[in-house]
């Protein structure tokens, strides 16, 4: 077993990620949790999920719409940076789920979780799982109801579609992972994938900001990245805002009319962050409860001591990179469920291709 | 990690035409040139298929996790905390083979069927490893007149039947130092235990100790072994030679014209007449002979070729009666005849082997002698063009029956590819040998080219009758026999030497 420099990470009462770079509290609870939801498909049937729409899943070209805000005040809003190099440790956090299958009575979809540590431009990272869930309407609020053990209960529980608890377990395993290295990690840079809002199923505002509160307490600071975003001011969208600007740059967005209500669940500052001369924008929310001079500078030490792909983190894109399925991965993972747990596959109906025939294109529901 | 119980089980994937996909798995001991048996035991038939290659099988996603990978002896760099150890099966899938086969028949009430236009169930058939011992024995090869060829891949004993040599045309080829002559020299002892009578034509001088041990001492075959060098303890006499096979060296060997052909034969018939057929003579004759002056010259000149070759002799007691060693040869249970043409010229060469085939086609289309199976080293150093021809259709009639030796393919015509019998490839990797055996009527393109690419020195890939048509790999046995076909080293000498 390795052990990775221990010098940036305190020990605490209940964790110590990534002291031995396992947290067995972790593995174990998410161990428990999937065992729990798997012990009822023993000898069932299932419909494999299609691993060629896997493959032929490509993201969609984002339209480069540039609008022309030269001599407007915007300008004033933006704020040019300068890497801090300073030997910051900057850690990624990514978690992926898939649809594996379908049984009679649930889902069964896969979770994994990813975190990648960069000391001194060494990568490291740390694989947690993949964690197998047989998803069904009987099991699913118990199923959540033990995921969130550590945290708050959802006192606004709502019953979600099944194709939906997906995208929610995975908020709860990320919100796990998150809360281990917010503890274990000091005076690093934390990067969380998405945004800093909370408030929906998976994502509860207290517990966002008790994780955001304990990475503060350990000296931390999170900045959250959005890959892409829908947020609009005047019918630009934000990250467009910025596309003739020369970086590296941040462009505060947070006191500008845009097209999403402002409440308390935005636990982040909202930013337009530049990272890269010729690189991409990205939405960058940055802890509110961070001074603003100390989350700018945050960004100016993760450009001192990250690396940036497009002005992307390196972190975050092994992170997301680690722990995204392939469709090896799946198939690996159905061969598992069907040696393990007795799967018997059934050929997956294709209502589509039954009445359309070779026009039936499209993904199934 | 270690799969031990979960290794699954081969899988048969896809079929077109004779070829078929078989799914494999890592923990299957796989080799190209194995047997499997595809077995159904709905329609109760099984298919018998030979592993030509073994490739990774496509499975989606594959390259995706190649690239995020950490190579292998970087582990330091990350970590998986998997504790349903999911990854390995992950991984398992990944190492997942593809074997290409080629369907060679099908066993149906223990009787095999070349049909194959039948498709085993994907999920209800099993597939295993068909022993070679099995398939001999399905096949019916390795009974008959067992000639020992060595070993195949799971040590089970392979022995052709004499039998199928018989009347066939046989081709032994592959590149340099990978066994060929080893292999000839195995089979033409092997037809001689049977009591065949077996003629080399020796380019290289390699069969001239068949008789000796390696410790050079004689062998059990030494007083079955007869080596005739021409010039040297092999010349005959012109009243020995008839006209047919003078005039057969004349046109073939020393090229003489057609007119001067026709004079040729009546000096010939005159020196007949008068009782006087001897090469002293001859050269008179044609010296007297009223004839135009090009005429006389062409004759003289093809007249000195045969004095200066040596092997045309005036003095009976050193000439030599091939006839009288081909029949005692025959009743004597058997031997080899080694004509050794290594310190042969290249004009005088072609004289010899024109003489001995004009012979052996004498005495065997005057059914003085059986059946003569003639071994022809590197041919196209000394066979006529229109032997070929001959080889594939007239020859076996008479009863001699060829085998080519050959390390360069293209050298053979190749109407032998098509008709041969019996081919025993030994390895080549040069794509256009692979391309020019590979049209063999005997041999599957794909398998030829991609079995004998990998062979191993000293195995040999045996097609054709004395297999039944079953592409068998084997590791030919050695021989207590003085090798000559080895590559004289200058430096391995100097080693030895020090």
């Amino acid at each position: 077993m390795l052990v990775i420099e221990q010098l940036q990470y305190a020990t605490t009462p209940r964790y110590n990620f990534p002291q031995t770079e396992h947290d067995t509290e972790l593995h174990k609870r998410l161990l428990e949790a999937s065992l729990r939801t798997m012990h009822t498909i023993k000898e069932k049937t299932f419909q494999p999920f299609d691993t060629e729409l896997l493959e032929n899943m490509v993201q969609k070209p984002q339209t480069s719409t540039s609008p022309d805000l030269e001599g407007r005040t915007l300008s004033t809003l933006l704020t040019p940076l300068k890497p801090i190099h300073d030997g910051t440790p900057v850690v990624g956090i990514d978690v992926s789920g898939i649809k594996i299958g379908e049984t009679e009575t649930g889902i069964l979809c896969a979770v994994r979780g990813a975190v990648v540590w960069n000391l001194n431009r060494r990568y490291r990272h740390l694989r947690i799982g993949p964690f197998p869930f047989h998803i069904t309407e009987e099991n699913k609020r118990e199923l959540f109801s033990n995921l969130n053990g550590g945290f708050s209960p959802e006192t606004n529980y709502r019953p979600s579609p099944l194709s939906e608890t997906i995208g929610r377990l995975c908020s709860l395993v990320e919100r796990w992972i998150q809360a281990s290295i917010s503890y274990s990690a000091n005076e690093s840079i934390i990067l969380w994938d998405g945004s800093l809002t909370a408030g929906f199923p998976g994502s509860a505002l207290s517990d966002v900001s008790h994780l955001l509160r304990t990475a503060r307490s350990q000296h931390n600071s999170v900045l959250a990245f959005s890959k892409v975003t829908s947020i609009r001011f005047l019918g630009w969208r934000i990250t467009d805002l910025v596309a003739k600007r020369e970086g590296p740059c941040l462009f505060e967005v947070e006191d500008l009319p845009l097209s999403i209500t402002k409440n308390s669940n935005l636990l982040g500052r909202m930013y337009v962050a530049k990272l890269a001369v010729n690189g991409s924008a990205f939405r960058l929310d940055i802890d509110r409860a961070l001074m603003r001079e100390d989350g700018m500078k945050s960004v100016q030490k993760l450009l001192g001591n990250e690396l940036m792909y497009q002005g992307y983190p390196e972190s975050l894109r092994l992170a997301h990179i680690y722990s995204t399925f392939t469709a090896n991965d799946v198939i690996g993972i159905q061969s598992f469920l069907t040696r393990e747990y007795g799967l018997r596959i059934m050929p997956r109906y294709s209502m589509r291709k039954a009445l359309f025939g070779p026009y039936g294109t499209g993904f199934e529901d | 990690m270690e799969l031990d119980l979960r290794i699954k089980k081969m899988r048969p994937f896809k079929k077109v035409g004779n070829t078929l996909h078989v799914l494999s798995f890592p923990g299957e001991d796989i080799e190209k040139g194995e047997y499997l048996l595809i077995e159904d035991k709905k329609p109760g038939k099984a298919m018998i298929a030979q592993i030509i290659d073994v490739q990774f099988a496509n499975v989606p996603g594959v390259m995706e996790e190649l690239l995020r990978s950490p190579d292998t002896d970087d582990s330091a760099q990350g970590e998986d905390a998997d504790p349903m150890d999911i990854m390995s099966h992950i991984l398992y899938i990944q190492d997942a083979r593809l074997l290409v086969c080629k369907i060679y028949g099908t066993v149906f009430d223990g009787k095999i069927d070349p049909e194959n236009n039948w498709l085993p169930s994907r999920t209800q058939s099993s597939i295993h490893k068909l022993q070679t011992s099995a398939l001999l024995k399905l096949a019916n090869i390795s009974k008959g007149l067992r000639i020992d060829l060595g070993t195949t891949h799971d040590m089970t004993p392979l022995s052709i039947d004499a039998c199928e040599m018989d009347g066939r045309l046989n081709i032994i080829t592959g590149k340099k130092g990978t066994g060929k002559s080893h292999l000839s020299k195995l089979l033409a002892l092997g037809l001689v235990q049977h009591g065949a009578t077996v003629v080399v034509l020796d380019i290289n001088g390699e069969y001239t100790n068949l008789g000796l041990t390696e410790d050079g001492t004689k062998n059990e075959h030494h007083e079955k072994i007869h080596v005739l060098s021409p010039g040297q303890n092999f010349k005959v006499t012109l009243y020995q030679t008839n006209l047919y096979v003078v005039m057969r060296i004349l046109t073939y060997a020393l090229s003489l014209p057609g007119t001067s052909a026709r004079e040729f034969r009546h000096i010939w018939r005159a020196l007949e007449e008068s009782g006087t057929v001897t090469l002293l003579e001859l050269g008179g004759a044609i010296n007297r002979w009223k004839c135009n002056q090009h005429v006389r010259d062409a004759l003289y000149s093809r007249y000195y070729s045969l004095v200066h070759s040596g092997f045309f002799t005036d003095n009976m007691a050193e000439a030599m009666d091939l006839e009288a060693l081909l029949k005692k040869s025959e009743s004597n249970g058997g031997g080899v005849i080694v004509i050794n043409l290594s310190d042969t010229s290249p004009a005088d060469r072609q004289m010899v082997v024109e003489f001995v085939l004009a012979k052996l086609q004498e005495v065997l289309s005057e059914r003085k002698i059986r059946a003569v199976f003639l071994f022809a080293e590197e041919a196209h150093l000394y066979l006529r063009e229109t032997y070929w021809d001959d080889a594939v259709t007239r020859m076996r009639h008479f009863g001699l029956f060829t085998t080519f030796v050959t390390n360069q393919p293209n050298t053979i015509n190749e109407n032998i590819y098509r008709q041969a019998d019996n081919i025993f490839l030994l390895n080549f990797v040069n794509e256009h040998d692979l391309e020019i055996v590979s049209r063999a009527a005997r041999v599957d393109a794909e398998t030829a080219t991609s079995i004998v690419r990998d062979l191993p020195p000293h195995h040999c890939l045996v097609l054709g009758n004395v297999v039944k048509d079953f592409p068998i790999v084997v590791k030919v046995k050695p021989m207590n026999v003085q090798t000559m076909g080895q590559t004289r080293y200058f430096f391995k000498q100097k080693e030895e030497a020090g």
